[in-house]
């Protein structure tokens, strides 16, 4: 019994850290998408091809690679991170480059004539983005952008390898120190599992709250 | 030889492994994948049961927490004795047979289902029916999904060397470590897993392309 409260107490500590990662990283992500899908869909030529080739690069090489490149390589450069920024850093470049195409796609969606309009009616570009098109692409992002952020919660488990103690971590930890690793790598899926159904919630009552809201502009 | 082609071919020699994990765990996930998406369909409602209970757990567990699980769980039971490739390949394969399952399942429900009832109709039994007439139809919807599949599990496989599987991954970290080239060395196995998903995206898009039905409308992935 005393036991398993200290393998507890420590996993709960890994929770935190996992809690502070995730925390720190989802709305990184989400800017850098939306940063990047408009430069994609509205930028020059050059910043189309940069917005492109990073999310390329960041889609086609997994994420353990991108976040020893951060951690090991970039020192070498003159840039040291500590691994809780490196971690974070890697986290919401990867999110970022998924959650752009997300929401490319759903400002592609949105009608053209909508842009003209606002355009003839003498607002500014900028404005139109703003108050016209990315309100209604964020509606229509949701559920890929929600997939992304279940798949960053999971992928938060990659922190220990820049030797971060986040669930997963303290996960082995509390493995080798009980000698129970079923048990407890078992409780820790279950534990994340439940971080998921919440993200998932969470998703589903932003969802309903967004449609209530535009069935009363439609009504 | 230069540094970059020596380098090169040391990586390339562990990707023989990552291939083959990729290619046991695809494998795996399809074999099993098909039957249980056409579970969740047509099964009996404790079958789809167990399935959702299943798939909850390997698509709601990060893949390295199934790995340790596999490898460092199933180790320390009584009697099994799992290598850490065999241990790589069942994680990363269970958990891609949830995630295609998944996608079969909803290539399933793009085919029109009158033409179910007709071949049922006709007197047609269901497996014979679901085997010529919905499956030729529903891979086809699914081909974009698997391809994404490919892309997801490939990179997957990079985390195979935390169970110590000697695959690129873990022939890049030895290769940083002794020869202290840590930029060379991580960008080339960056741009080898690059080129890698590149390539196995074309040969995807090039079936997709071949086994076309003109009409039948495509597309569902996996998001991500």
């Amino acid at each position: 019994m005393s036991e398993w409260s200290s393998v507890l107490a420590g996993l709960l500590d890994g929770l935190t850290m996992t809690l502070r990662l995730v925390a720190a990283s989802i709305p990184l992500g989400l800017l850098l998408g939306a940063a990047t899908a408009l430069a994609r869909a509205y930028g020059p030529l050059p910043a189309r091809a940069v917005a492109a080739a990073y999310q390329s690069a960041f889609r086609g090489v997994p994420l353990v690679v991108q976040l020893f490149i951060l951690y090991y390589v970039l020192p070498r450069w003159g840039l040291t991170l500590s691994p809780f920024a490196a971690a974070v850093a890697a986290f919401a470049l990867c999110s970022g480059a998924y959650h752009s195409e997300y929401i490319r796609s759903a400002i592609l969606s949105i009608s053209p004539g909508q842009m003209e309009a606002a355009r003839a009616l003498g607002m500014p570009r900028l404005a139109a983005v703003r108050s016209i098109i990315l309100p209604q692409a964020a509606r229509k992002a949701v559920p890929g952008c929600g997939n992304e952020i279940v798949y960053l919660v999971k992928y938060s488990s990659l922190a220990y390898l820049v030797t971060l103690v986040d669930l997963a971590g303290a996960g082995r930890l509390q493995a080798y120190a009980s000698f129970r690793f079923f048990e407890v790598f078992l409780v820790v899926g279950l534990i994340y599992l439940a971080m998921v159904a919440v993200v998932r919630a969470c998703l589903l009552l932003l969802q309903r709250h967004w449609r209530r809201s535009t069935a009363a502009i439609r009504a | 030889m230069s540094e970059i082609a020596r380098f090169t071919l040391f990586l390339l020699d562990g990707a023989g492994t990552t291939l083959l994990v990729l290619a046991g765990a695809l494998g795996a996930g399809f074999l099993l994948g098909i039957p249980i998406g056409i579970l969740h369909v047509f099964g009996p409602w404790p079958v789809r049961l167990v399935l959702r209970g299943l798939d909850l757990v390997l698509r709601g567990f990060p893949a390295i927490v199934l790995l340790f699980l596999f490898y460092f769980g199933l180790g320390s039971v009584e009697g099994v004795d799992l290598s850490s490739l065999q241990a790589a390949i069942l994680a990363l394969g269970l958990r891609s047979a949830a995630y295609q399952g998944r996608l079969v399942r909803g290539a399933i429900g793009m085919v029109e289902p009158g033409q179910l009832e007709a071949a049922r109709s006709l007197g047609m039994p269901l497996v014979t029916a679901v085997r010529l007439i919905v499956l030729p139809q529903a891979i086809r919807c699914a081909l974009p999904g698997f391809a994404n599949e490919y892309a997801v599990v490939l990179k997957d496989t990079a985390l195979a060397f935390t169970v110590g599987v000697v695959e690129m991954m873990s022939r890049a970290k030895f290769l940083a470590a002794s020869t202290r080239q840590l930029t060379l060395v991580y960008l080339l196995v960056a741009v080898v897993y690059w080129a890698l998903t590149q390539a196995g995206l074309l040969v995807f898009s090039a079936t997709e392309r071949r086994t076309r039905i003109p009409g039948l409308g495509t597309d569902l992935r996996r998001v991500r």
